[in-house]
C-alpha cells in the first residue's frame, strides 16, 4: 500500500477518487479536507481529486478535492456575510447568505448580539447607531448558539457592514469607522462600518 | 394452481437464475438537477429513484436531538403504479416508515455527522416499480446520491439480500421468490472496503446453522454491487471531468 501512494505522490497525477478508498499512511502524509483517519491509514471520504501539497511541514498534505463544492456550513471562526433582517435594541437578526467564498443555497439564521458589535465601550453601543435592515453585513461565528441561530460579532475591524442604503435608498459609502454618507445627497448616517481591504 | 417451484431440477430459479447470480443493475447519478444529489437504481424490475438535499439548515427543530451530529431525515415513497395491483399508500404506513427508519439507520453510520455539525441531510426516496428487494435497491441507490451530493462518508454501503430455497441459498430474491411465505429473506448492507456491517435484517425464520452460508453469499453479493456502483461513480465523474477539460 505504501508503495503504491508513494507511488502516485511521485508522479503527482490527478486522480479520481471515491469514498472509502485508502490514500496513504499518516506516518507519510498529513490527512487534509476530504479524508478521515482509522488505524493509521488515511481514506477518502468524498468524491473528487486526489491532491498532495508539499507544504513547509515536514509531512505533504493528502486531501480530496471537489470541483463543485455546493454547500457550505458556518463554522465556528468562520467569516460570513449577511442581510440584517430585523433589529431590536438588545440584538440584530441576520440572513448568512455567504460562508467564506461559497455563496448558501439556504439562507442561515443568525444573531448579533448588541455586546458582539464591537470591541471597546461595549456598554455605549447601541444598535440603532451600528445596522439598519436591509444592510450587508461581514462578520465572524462566534459560536453555534442556540437552537435557532449562529451567534456572530463584528468585533474586528475588518468587520461590520460592508454595504449599506440611505433612507433615500441611495448607496453609501464609508467616511470613518463609525460613519456612511450618502453618495447623492451628502447625508450622513451611522453606521459600524467594515474596514475596507 | 399448484404451488410455484422456486427452484427446478435443473437448479434454476424462477426468472431463469443460477442460485448465486444477481439481477441486472444499472445505475447512473446525477439524475436531477434541483437536487445536490441523485441517483436513478434498477435492479431488476425494482426501479428507484433518489434525491438528496443537504446539508442544510435543519426544518424540523427538535431539541432533543444533539447539534452536534449532523441529522439524517429520510422518506420513503411508493408509487401507486410500482405495484401490477394499483394501490395508493398513505404517508403513515408503518411498511413505509420501516423501511425509512432502517435506511435512516443504516447511513446514520457510514456518512460523517460530526462534519456538518447542526444541519439536516434529507435523502427522498421514490420507488418506482417493486419486484422483491426494495430495501436494498433503497440502499445502493441512497449510496450513489449521498456520493453525488459530496457528503462525507466512511465508504459506500452496499446492500443485498439473500434467501435459502429448498436447502439452496439464493442470491437477490425476485418478488415471486420473496412473496412465497416459506423463503427466508434476509438483508445485508456492509460497508465492503473495510468489511464492517451497516444492516442486518430478517423478518422470517431460518436455521441458525444456514445463517453464515445465506450471509456469506449475501456479503458476496454486496461486493459485487460495490464494483457496480463505483464504476457508475467514476464514469459520471470522468464523464465530468472531461468536459470541464474542454
Amino acid at each position: 500500500m505504501s508503495s503504491a501512494s508513494t507511488a502516485t505522490a511521485a508522479s503527482n497525477r490527478t486522480s479520481i477518487v471515491t469514498p472509502g478508498r485508502r490514500l496513504g499512511l499518516t506516518q507519510e502524509y498529513t490527512a487534509g479536507a476530504g479524508t478521515y483517519v482509522r488505524g493509521g491509514t488515511i481514506y477518502a471520504s468524498v468524491l473528487g481529486t486526489q491532491s498532495i501539497d508539499q507544504g513547509d511541514d515536514s509531512k505533504p498534505l493528502l486531501q480530496v478535492l471537489r470541483s463543485d463544492t455546493k454547500f457550505s456550513i458556518p463554522t465556528i471562526g468562520s467569516e460570513v456575510l449577511a442581510r440584517v433582517v430585523r433589529i431590536n435594541p438588545r440584538a440584530a437578526s441576520v440572513a448568512i447568505q455567504m460562508v467564506g467564498s461559497t455563496p448558501c443555497q439556504e439562507d442561515f439564521q443568525g444573531i448579533v448580539r448588541v455586546q458582539d458589535i464591537r470591541a471597546t465601550e461595549k456598554d455605549l453601543v447601541q444598535m440603532i447607531n451600528s445596522f439598519h435592515p436591509g444592510d450587508i453585513i461581514r462578520a465572524e461565528v462566534i459560536s453555534l448558539g442556540d437552537q435557532r441561530s449562529y451567534y456572530l460579532a463584528t468585533v474586528k475591524n475588518e468587520h461590520g457592514v460592508v454595504f449599506a442604503q440611505s433612507i433615500d435608498g441611495n448607496a453609501m459609502v464609508p467616511v470613518s469607522w463609525e460613519e456612511m454618507q450618502d453618495s447623492k445627497t451628502g447625508a450622513i448616517e451611522k453606521r459600524k462600518c467594515a474596514k475596507p481591504f | 394452481m399448484s404451488r410455484q417451484e422456486l427452484l427446478s431440477p435443473e437448479g434454476l430459479r424462477v426468472d431463469g437464475r443460477r442460485p448465486n447470480e444477481l439481477r441486472r443493475i444499472s445505475c447512473r447519478a446525477s439524475v436531477l438537477s434541483s437536487a445536490d444529489g441523485s441517483s436513478y437504481y434498477e435492479q431488476g424490475n425494482t426501479k428507484v429513484l433518489v434525491a438528496v438535499y443537504g446539508p442544510r439548515e435543519p426544518r424540523m427543530r427538535n431539541p432533543s436531538l444533539s447539534t452536534e451530529l449532523a441529522q439524517i431525515n429520510v422518506e420513503f415513497n411508493v408509487a401507486p403504479f410500482s405495484t401490477s395491483e394499483r394501490r395508493r399508500r398513505s404517508k403513515g404506513d408503518k411498511r413505509l416508515l420501516e423501511v425509512a427508519a432502517f435506511v435512516r439507520q443504516t447511513f446514520e453510520g457510514a456518512v460523517q455527522r460530526s462534519v456538518y455539525q447542526r444541519s439536516q441531510i434529507d435523502i427522498y426516496i421514490h420507488l418506482l416499480q417493486n419486484d422483491g428487494g426494495t430495501l436494498e435497491a433503497c440502499v445502493n441507490a441512497a449510496t450513489l446520491a449521498l456520493v453525488d451530493a459530496g457528503i462525507s462518508m466512511v465508504d459506500y454501503v452496499c446492500a443485498c439480500t439473500a434467501g435459502f430455497v429448498e436447502e439452496t441459498p439464493v442470491l437477490d430474491l425476485c418478488g415471486v421468490e420473496e412473496a412465497a411465505v416459506e423463503t427466508p429473506d434476509l438483508t445485508v448492507a456492509v460497508m465492503p472496503r473495510n468489511g464492517s456491517i451497516a444492516l442486518l435484517q430478517m423478518e422470517s425464520r431460518l436455521h441458525v446453522s444456514k445463517l453464515n452460508d445465506v450471509m456469506d453469499l449475501a456479503i458476496e453479493g454486496c461486493k459485487h454491487i460495490h464494483r457496480k456502483l463505483d464504476h457508475a461513480v467514476l464514469a459520471a465523474a470522468n464523464d465530468l471531468a472531461e468536459k470541464l477539460s474542454h
